[in-house]
């Protein structure tokens, strides 16, 4: 379990709490009722009852009589468990037997002339005090009830169950509370891999709380991702389809015009089968674009072995530069791994050379870096051209963007490259950033590098040196 | 007239590319839906079926995938320009090449003619001595290959492929070479089906022993198909 769970928090703080309630009321009521500098006070209406008590005894028993007395005993035995006793001036008792625990506090009394009461352990309270009845004789009431109000504090045991069921309590509680959190993480975390097709309904049982209401609200969300994805990705295809198939025809029927033109005809065929081409080009960019930012695309969690993606990129530059005068040249090709789709990964780092020899001078290279910093994988192109002004810079990435329309038009580009290269890039959890160095752009390309051991190519076997 | 089948949904292409292909000695038959194309396809014998991945009612794939239980006739694929999934699967599943779509006729007639003249240079006709190397044998007269003494499943591609290599093993050989002797034609740039090939042969034939591939990438070079025990 992880150290910063949810479940430990609310284990813990439910613990605690419990704990701390335990504790504070434990004492409260210790403080309360065992600290009182005067009890009497603390007894409030029991003492005021008791002296009524007390008076009303002593009065029964000294104008009607110690059978009257007796019945008044025995009535308040029967009725409320409560034992009265007795005893005149002398502390001498009155009814019989005594237990010794009344004798002694009469004896006290007598002493004392002051009202005393005993609480013993198991809760039951001795209380007497001196009454001098209407009459004028003195008597010593005493008598033993319950106490009701006394708290002496939890004992050892009691304390040890407190925590116990507190626990116990705590964990269920915790449990109960971060199980369906816990569904629900993996259930997101699978939808967030691409399986778009989990819910969360029924991992839920019958649960109809704030949490289950959470996971019915992440399943609709989830449907209507799902589908938006998927009407996105329809689109995609049938827009793919729909243009390009026009462009298909056309091509074809070029082809056809052209085997019965000559001369004059022959150029603007030409003419026509560039714009043709362009237009397709641009279409396929658009596209690209658009499912790099609908979410449509996915990187697969393969594994890619950069510096041969990087090699594929500049082999096939090479293929396109060289008519051009133009040359793309490593300079440093480190072994890296990555995650992600190679594919995707060359089209991002294609754009981005291929930006590079449309603008290099003529005669001069786009020099390629692939080298390892820390945890990403660094691409670097830079070009000989003419670069880009500083206050532009940032949005070189953004589609459409144009620096210098004139120059860009007769270059050929449609301004979609760089943006698919961002796109791609981020897509991998990378960054591209562009710069101006001296006579050229050096444009970054950052990837992170595969944390995956697997993956990483085995060392080549060390030959020993004789 | 060489007779080649066109499978694609779009019936005023098919026109098109009829009129075009006439004019370079082809002969062209179309099919406007995946069942219709595969039942055409497998009744007839054509020289070569050009098949279009987008098809309504059967995915190209899938006629693919059932045209190949049945019939080796060469399969050229047209796929959705940016579709590298397509593109891959269409090879893994046995097409023979693959041309992006929209397309200039003049490449297609390009690409059917290698395929075709791959075709008929590697029929009955050019018997040749059989191949034994590191547990791979290659029988170039009945275009089988054993592994180990299973036989293994190689598209015309694929066998090609493997004939090259077997017939230079330790040597590089380019991937324009490689592209020329498996798809008789000459490498394109941006051009990775020769790759997605590759690998399709490695994956069939698996590893020696000890986990050594068998057919190594050199980097910026091309391929080399290694001996066990090798190291290059």
């Amino acid at each position: 379990m992880k150290y910063r769970s949810l479940f430990l928090k609310i284990f813990f703080c439910f613990w605690l709490a419990a704990a701390a309630m335990i504790g504070a009321l434990n004492l409260m009521l210790w403080f309360s009722f065992n600290q009182d500098p005067n009890p009497e006070r603390r007894r409030g209406a029991l003492g005021e009852a008791l002296n009524l008590y007390a008076e009303s005894a002593v009065q029964v028993y000294d104008s009607e009589g110690p059978q009257a007395f007796e019945q008044f005993v025995n009535r308040s035995l029967k009725e409320a468990g409560t034992e009265i006793e007795l005893f005149d001036g002398d502390g001498k008792s009155l009814t019989s037997p005594t237990p010794t625990e009344a004798n002694s506090v009469a004896t006290e009394i007598k002493q004392t002339q002051q009202h005393i009461s005993h609480v013993t352990s198991t809760g039951r309270m001795t209380w007497g005090r001196p009454v001098v009845a209407p009459s004028g004789r003195v008597f010593i009431f005493v008598t033993r009830l319950r106490q009701p109000y006394v708290f002496r504090g939890l004992p050892p045991w009691g304390i040890g169950l407190s925590i116990l069921a507190a626990s116990v309590i705590s964990y269920l509680l915790a449990l109960y509370l971060t199980s369906p959190v816990k569904k629900l993480k993996s259930v997101v975390q699978s939808f967030a891999e691409g399986n778009l097709d989990v819910r969360v309904a029924p991992q839920l049982g019958g649960r109809h709380d704030e949490l289950a209401d959470l996971g019915r609200e992440f399943d609709h969300m989830a449907e209507r991702i799902a589908a938006l994805i998927s009407s996105q990705k329809r689109l995609l295809a049938d827009i793919s389809h729909e243009l390009r198939s026009p462009l298909a025809r056309l091509t074809v029927a070029l082809e056809l015009a052209r085997k019965n033109t000559t001369g004059k005809g022959a150029a603007a065929l030409d003419r026509i089968e560039m714009e043709s081409e362009r237009v397709n080009t641009l279409v396929g960019q658009l596209l690209a674009l658009t499912r790099l930012e609908s979410g449509a695309e996915r990187v697969p969690p393969e594994t890619v072995a950069l510096e041969d993606v990087v090699q594929q990129v500049i082999d096939d530059a090479n293929y396109e530069a060289k008519p051009l005068h133009k040359e793309v040249r490593v300079l440093e090709l480190a072994q890296c791994v990555v995650r992600g789709s190679s594919e995707l990964l060359r089209s991002g780092i294609e754009n981005v050379v291929r930006n590079a020899i449309r603008y290099t001078a003529e005669g001069t290279a786009v020099e390629v870096t692939l080298t390892t910093r820390l945890d990403a994988a660094v691409v670097t192109v830079r070009d000989h051209g003419p670069g880009v002004p500083d206050s532009e810079l940032q949005h070189i990435f953004e589609p459409f963007y144009r620096v210098g329309e004139a120059r860009e038009r007769s270059s050929g580009g449609v301004g979609l490259g760089l943006s698919i290269a961002d796109r791609t890039i981020k897509l991998h959890g990378g960054s591209v950033r562009a710069e101006n160095v001296s006579g050229g752009l050096l444009i970054t390309i950052e990837i992170p590098l595969s944390q995956s051991p697997v993956a990483a190519k085995p060392a080549p076997e060390k030959i020993p040196v004789a | 007239m060489v007779s080649v089948l066109l499978i694609d949904d779009d019936t005023e292409l098919s026109k098109l590319l009829e009129e075009y292909l006439q004019s370079e000695q082809f002969e062209l038959h179309a099919a406007h839906d995946g069942p219709g194309g595969l039942e055409k396809a497998l009744a007839n014998h054509y020289s070569a079926v050009i098949l279009d991945v987008m098809l309504p009612g059967m995915s190209g794939l899938d006629v693919l995938k059932q045209l190949r239980q049945k019939s080796s006739v060469p399969v050229l694929m047209l796929t959705a320009r940016g579709s590298e999934l397509d593109r891959i699967l269409g090879l893994e599943l046995g097409a023979d090449d693959y041309l992006p779509k929209p397309f200039n006729p003049r490449e297609l007639v390009a690409r059917l003619r290698a395929i075709l003249r791959r075709a008929s240079a590697t029929g009955p006709t050019a018997a040749s001595q059989p191949v034994h190397m590191a547990g791979v044998d290659l029988h170039p007269d009945s275009r089988s290959v054993t592994c180990n003494g299973k036989p293994v499943n190689l598209t015309g591609a694929e066998f090609d492929l493997l004939y090259s290599f077997l017939r230079n093993p330790g040597k590089i050989i380019s991937r324009e070479d490689l592209t020329q002797a498996a798809l008789g034609r000459p490498m394109s740039p941006m051009d990775r089906s020769i790759d997605v090939h590759v690998s399709n042969l490695r994956r069939k034939l698996g590893p020696y022993d000890g986990e050594q591939e068998r057919i190594k990438a050199i980097r910026g070079s091309g391929y080399v198909y290694l001996l066990p025990g090798e190291q290059q």
